[in-house]
């Protein structure tokens, strides 16, 4: 798998690198990366949720659609939100716990597109002893237009 | 019957995809998403606590049933000429391997404002002992015709 070998997997090396919760500034922005985003891996994730919808692979079809050409679907910012993030950034911190997660859609990302992030965390608090961080997160494609937009709650590692 | 905005009414279900979960499924994810949190591939991490809480071994992404939601909506969307909006989710229930989830949709209600019309979808992810693994709320738009 191309991306994967580009891509350090071992969420452990370095790990001393991130921010821990004591350390995450609400509002401060998080390092981003653009990301050009492969027909390989919309069909690599549309594979892993079991997509097959003929919009995301079948090019002659997908441009009698109001779409006008091939799409990935909405739920890519997942793939998103670890390529357009370097190796330190804290969402990859061992023991992360996702709590919730909600994104708004507004234009499709495409193959090819050069997808930008602008992301920080939002808020931090301590419920039940738990110690969590809201982040928000916006994607834009080479234009500037917005693809999506979305806000997640962690439990951060202690 | 094709979905139309006029024929929708609250309490209209919305039936997704059965998945199969699996050490693979799981690794599959790891794959398709970058995200390689040892809460999804190492078993011997998992025999720790987090804070409070143990797994006892290694969990599903969470946001693996946000993706499969995310499928329901869009499947049911495409052939209406709606557009899949919003997904808003929460975990309730660690999934695992050997596990078999399904999402499922319930209108909630619906709502016209001065440029378009928009549906509220309660959503739910259940396991197979009907244990509800997420729940959340969709909204998809149903541009008016031109």
């Amino acid at each position: 798998m191309a991306q994967a070998e580009a891509f350090e997997t071992d969420f452990w090396k370095d790990a001393n690198l991130r921010k821990m919760w004591d350390d995450i500034v609400p509002g401060e922005p998080r390092k981003t990366i653009p990301y050009v985003l492969t027909q390989e891996a919309i069909a690599l994730y549309c594979k892993s949720v079991g997509e097959t919808h003929p919009l995301y692979f079948d090019e002659a079809y997908a441009k009698t659609t109001p779409y006008g050409g091939l799409i990935a679907p909405p739920s890519i910012h997942i793939l998103l939100m670890f390529s357009c993030t370097p190796a330190d950034d804290w969402m990859r911190s061992p023991g992360t716990v996702n709590a919730g997660q909600s994104w708004s859609y507004n234009i499709p990302a495409r193959p090819n597109d050069t997808i930008t992030l602008q992301a920080r965390a939002l808020d931090k608090f301590i419920k039940r002893e738990r110690l969590f961080v809201v982040h928000d997160n916006v994607f834009f494609n080479q234009r500037g237009e917005v693809i999506c937009s979305g806000r997640g709650w962690t439990i951060r590692p202690q | 019957m094709t979905t139309t905005f006029e024929g929708l009414k609250a309490g209209d279900g919305i039936e997704g995809p059965s998945f199969a979960v699996s050490r693979e499924s799981i690794r599959l994810f790891c794959d398709a998403s970058l995200d390689y949190n040892p809460l999804h591939l190492d078993d011997n991490y998992m025999k720790g606590n987090f804070g409070k809480t143990n797994f006892g071994g290694i969990i599903m992404h969470g946001m693996n049933n946000f993706g499969l939601i995310s499928r329901m909506i869009t499947d049911w969307a495409y052939p209406a000429g709606a557009i899949h909006r919003r997904l808003e989710t929460r975990w309730v229930k660690p999934v695992r391997p050997g596990d078999t989830i399904q999402p499922m949709g319930v209108i909630k209600s619906k709502q016209e404002t001065a440029k378009s019309r928009w549906v509220l979808i309660d959503v739910l992810v259940r396991n197979q002992r009907g244990d509800k693994v997420a729940t959340g709320e969709a909204m998809v738009e149903f541009p008016r015709p031109a």
